[in-house]
């Protein structure tokens, strides 16, 4: 590893001060799961690093009213054990529980989940379905944004070089929807995601659906909302036609490529059946 | 039954407290002052001359020390192969090349100071390469005009490099070709196995230095230090009296480790700065540039008359051995040896193969050496066959398997790349093994199941059974040097090689068990070649059946001596004295301890050092037998391959340490569930490896594993120490074949390319649809 200079401020003012004075210059550092890696490689050189971990700012959980408020340094670990996430949104419970392994999942962070902009990465299509948004900060303000609209590409987010991810809010969803998180992975841990997908749905008392959101990652250069596959479902009720339907119809709304991982055409037709899986896991779960 | 105090317990293992409490065990436990760091530049082009390689740049950084390459090295032909002299391998190495082989293939090594200038130092190492056609496909191999792989004159050993053919065979017992015309069923098809590494734990490392007396020590991860030993020697032309290699600990070998593949480097820098030196492969360099397990293609055809009774078998071998030869046509006479002779009531028997170079990295030993392609084969067209004649796969396999008191023409015809040994088989549990296994798995009533669950899955189970051999006959030797201490202590010197797999433990379990006294009061010294009489080396399964034999027949005249001490001490016959516990008994009850003994023949009367030595030489490869059940689930809309149950009924005679056999068992059975479900390096059409890393070669995690029962099945093989046949090696044979025979109960697909991904296993079934 080449030698780098490193800033570990405890003030997001002091940081966002840094950003400001080494523009573009500087590799920022959450839970280093990524970035470690690819500095060991070679892949990434920075000459100066920013490390987040003392700034509490970045660190907390909170509900406010009706929404949930998820800073960026919180670890996978920590929304698995959050009392209050796995009342009111197990889906990213699930997600994060199938990110890597016990140490990942102690260092990893859910901003840096989104910042690193992986098309696989976990966490972020529940964060989709959940309708989440991302609050930016540089010296020159706060923006907020919806989730879909903080990612560019593969590895690529809005985020100005100045600006850092300072905040995840969503409303808690009322009342309880039916949800789940599904992967595909090459094993059951400790695998990237050849396709991963959040499911979100309010049904009425004839159980039919009248709202839904379905998030799929690792089948598009950003996670994808499948909206005609949820419009279809607004209206019916999971029978086993309806969702062979809907599970037909996810596979023309994703675009995925071939890699060392899996084929495009395995992704596109395996993205329909986590409908399928998921759908019969919540059934199973409900009766019995 | 004589009852036995120390064989059959589990001990525990000798050196496992200071394995879990991080001792310095290990080769790289271990640094030495000034010494190098090696780093190697590997081949960026599949096949191609080296027109010249420009080292100025390197030089100059600080901190290089020595840079070798094919200019600056002796050019002697060699095998990597860790095999017995002469070894089987082809002689189609050398140090460095002036023509590289495969992505990977050595070019150059830096030693430096430290590593980050090593590394440096490689980078800026520039080489003009011209390249040539090369060969990817091993059908292409033996094509007329294909690319030669191995022109150079030096060559020795192989078949035909001139059509890049390192073996070739064509062995006929009776006339198949008319056996399978005239029988009632037939069963035939293409089995494809793929490349795996080893993955051990400890990747290949080796630290040398020289010693007071300017000797070469070498510190090495290695499964054969003797062997080792000799290649150096002859290699950099130095008196075998003059290198002494060290094994310490190591973390794992599986194979891969029977192999020379930085021993040379190391000592040539050590040899020509005179300070010490280290090389450690990364995880990649594990993955692509130490060795693999060997791709097969492989082609069998049954014949069965209309009872089920097997007439004639044939089995087409196309084995890729990659650049280099080593352990080619020994793992490929293997793939025929370790399989045919299971089902020896067929009379009609063809083995023919071709074992080609290709332009890829290098496959060598790997647990199942051969026989683990050959099962997937064998044991799938069995349940073809039996799928034909409606016939229930258990049976069909009960009417034809080799039992007790039975030959099989294959052993004397196919033996370590050349003929082999008459043997007659001695002991064979194969029968329980059956009997238990199908009732612990329930395999009658899971049978009667119904195969579909709900739409989108199915159930269903497969089962096979396997032999192995325990060792090399007639090839391979084995000693062992025992010795008592004045306090009735012993060291028991070795050169089996222990490496990680308990031998130690269980060599010293033998020693306790026929002298009499506690395994706690041996130290075990596993191996030094200044100090350990010789031994082949970790492989070959042979460890507990041959190693075990010398250290027996030490143990005993070891015995003799005590006693005979002991003898004179009470004025008695020594055949009236019993050894118990560490104390010697005459018939009156009057005890000594060997504490007594041993400070009598030191220093009080009758002087003499107890001790002894002893070898052996196996004179037959007693086959342990194993029988694999297991039920999986498949996703039909996924192609996700779910084992739920996995029973093992396996007899590898006694025991000697009933835990270590099971956890060899579980470890084998792991590593072939693997290799059944994921395991696979890849390549681009360039022949680059895509995933040499474990982000994308996915070894499997306890959460992959199905629930695994493991039956012992105990018999007595007549020539192993105390009843014991080896276990290493045996159980990797069984999860390709019985995952795609249960994968074919529960589709009708069967899955002939390894391994059976989601993704694979999903494509054959849309294609089925």
């Amino acid at each position: 590893m080449k030698d780098f200079q490193l800033f570990s401020p405890t003030e997001l003012e002091e940081a966002l001060d840094l950003l400001t004075r080494h523009c573009g210059q500087m590799r920022i550092l959450a839970g280093g799961t990524d970035l470690l890696i690819r500095m060991r490689d070679g892949q990434v050189q920075p000459e100066t690093v920013l490390d987040l971990t003392r700034i509490s700012a970045l660190h907390f959980l909170r509900q406010d009213s009706n929404a949930i408020e998820i800073g960026p340094l919180i670890t996978h670990t920590e929304v698995l054990c959050s009392p209050l996430l796995n009342q009111e949104t197990p889906l990213l419970v699930q997600a994060c529980r199938t990110i890597g392994g016990w140490q990942i999942r102690n260092r990893g962070t859910i901003g840096g989940n989104l910042c690193n902009a992986s098309p696989a990465g976990d966490a972020v299509p529940p964060l989709y379905v959940l309708a989440a948004e991302c609050t930016l900060a540089s010296r020159r303000g706060r923006r907020v944004l919806p989730i879909q609209a903080f990612f560019h590409g593969p590895g690529q987010t809005v985020l100005a070089p100045d600006e850092l991810l300072v905040g995840i809010q969503f409303p808690s969803p009322q009342p309880t929807p039916l949800q789940f998180f599904e992967k595909i992975g090459q094993r059951k841990a400790l695998a990237i995601s050849k396709v991963n997908m959040a499911f979100l749905g309010w049904t009425d008392q004839e159980g039919r659906f009248q709202k839904v959101r379905i998030a799929l990652g690792a089948v598009a250069p950003t996670v994808v909302r499948a909206v005609r596959t949820e419009d279809y479902l607004v209206g019916k009720r999971p029978t086993a036609d309806v969702i062979q339907a809907a599970s037909d119809m996810i596979e023309t709304e994703v675009q995925p490529i071939g890699d060392i991982r899996s084929t495009e055409q395995y992704r596109r037709e395996v993205s329909g059946e986590l409908l399928r899986l998921g759908l019969a896991k919540c059934q199973k779960e409900e009766h019995g | 039954m004589v009852s036995r105090t120390v064989v059959g317990q589990s001990v525990d293992k000798l050196d496992g407290p200071a394995l879990v409490t991080g001792q310095a065990v290990y080769t790289d436990d271990f640094s030495l002052p000034g010494m190098l760091f090696g780093k190697i530049l590997w081949s960026s082009r599949a096949h191609a001359r080296i027109r010249a390689i420009d080292t100025f740049a390197a030089e100059r950084l600080p901190g290089i020390r020595l840079i070798l390459h094919h200019g600056n090295v002796p050019r002697v032909a060699y095998t990597t192969a860790g095999q017995g002299f002469p070894e089987p391998s082809p002689y189609d190495s050398f140090i460095f090349d002036r023509k590289v082989r495969f992505v990977g293939d050595r070019v150059a090594a830096v030693f430096a100071d430290n590593l980050i200038a090593a590394q440096e130092a490689v980078d800026l190492i520039r080489v003009e390469y011209e390249d040539l056609p090369a060969i990817f496909q091993p059908e292409e191999a033996t094509q007329p005009n294909a690319p030669i792989i191995h022109d150079e004159e030096e060559i020795r050993g192989a078949f035909d490099p001139g059509h890049n053919l390192v073996s070739h065979l064509d062995l006929k017992i009776g006339d198949v070709e008319q056996s399978l015309a005239q029988a009632t069923y037939q069963a035939e098809g293409t089995w494809i196995t793929q490349f795996a590494q080893h993955v051990p734990m400890e990747t290949h490392i080796v630290i040398t230095y020289l010693d007071e007396w300017s000797r070469l020590v070498v510190r090495s991860s290695t499964q054969v230090p003797f062997h080792a030993r000799r290649i150096i020697s002859r290699l950099l032309d130095l008196p075998i009296q003059k290198v002494r290699v060290i094994k310490p600990r190591v973390g794992g070998g599986f194979g891969g480790k029977q192999e020379i593949l930085l021993e040379d480097l190391c000592a040539l820098a050590t040899l020509r700065t005179r300070r010490p030196a280290r090389i450690e492969l990364s995880r990649k360099e594990e993955f692509v540039s130490a060795r693999l397990m060997h791709p097969m293609k492989i082609q069998v055809r049954l014949g069965a008359d209309s009872g089920g009774q097997l007439q004639a078998m044939e089995m087409r071998v196309l084995a890729n051995t990659g650049a280099y030869g080593t352990h080619g046509s020994t793992v490929f006479f293997n793939t025929g040896s370790k399989t045919l002779p299971l089902y020896n009531k067929a009379s009609h028997v063809r083995f023919v193969g071709d074992v080609v170079y290709t332009n890829l990295p290098v496959p060598g030993a790997y647990r199942g050496y051969g026989a683990t392609e050959g099962y997937f084969a064998l044991e799938c067209a069995m349940d073809q066959l039996a799928a034909k004649m409606g016939m229930d796969p258990l049976l069909l396999r009960r009417k034809n398997h080799i039992r007790e008191g039975e030959t099989s023409p294959i052993f004397i015809k196919l033996g370590e790349g050349r003929e082999g040994v008459d043997q007659t088989v001695q002991s064979c549990g194969l029968d329980r093994c059956i009997e238990l296994g199908m009732k612990a798995f329930k395999w009658d009533e899971k049978r009667k199941n119904p195969r579909r669950i709900g739409s989108d899955r199915a159930r269903g189970v497969g089962m096979s059974i396997l032999m192995q051999g325990s060792s090399i006959p007639r090839v391979d030797m084995a000693a062992a040097n025992l010795r008592m201490a004045e306090d009735g202590s012993f060291h028991l010197f070795l050169g089996a090689t222990d490496i990680g797999t308990g031998s130690d433990t269980i060599l010293a379990q033998i020693a306790a068990e026929t002298i009499g006294l506690p395994t706690q009061r041996f130290t075990v010294h596993s191996s030094d070649t200044d100090f350990s009489p010789f031994d082949k080396g970790a492989y070959a399964s042979s460890t507990t059946y041959l190693s075990g034999q010398a250290v027996y027949k030490a143990a005993l005249a070891v015995r003799k001596q005590i006693l005979g001490v002991a003898g004179l001490w009470f004025h008695v016959e020594p055949s009236t004295l019993e050894i118990c516990q560490g104390v010697v008994f005459n018939r009156q009850g009057a005890r000594l301890t060997l504490e007594e003994i041993g400070y009598r023949s030191y220093y009080l009367a009758d002087q003499q050092q107890i001790e002894a030595s002893a070898s052996a030489l196996s004179q037959a490869s007693p086959p342990p037998f194993s029988a694999h059940f297991a039920e999986v689930e498949i996703d039909l809309e996924t192609g996700i391959v779910r084992p739920l149950d996995y029973v093992v009924a396996v007899d590898c005679g006694v025991a000697i340490n009933p835990e270590l056999a099971r956890g060899q068992v579980l470890g084998s059975l792991i590593n072939g569930i693997g290799f059944a479900l994921s395991e696979e390096l890849l390549f681009s059409s360039r022949g680059v490896a895509l995933n040499p890393n474990f982000l994308d070669y996915k070894i499997l995690t306890s959460l992959d594993l199905p629930r695994i029962e493991i039956i012992p099945v105990e018999t007595n093989e007549p020539t192993g120490p105390y009843g014991a046949k080896s276990i290493g090696e045996i159980c990797i044979n069984g999860p390709l074949p019985t995952l795609a025979n249960a994968i074919f109960d529960a589709t009708g697909i069967q899955m002939k390319e390894a391994p059976f991904t989601a993704e694979r296993v999903w494509r054959a079934l849309k294609r089925n649809e």
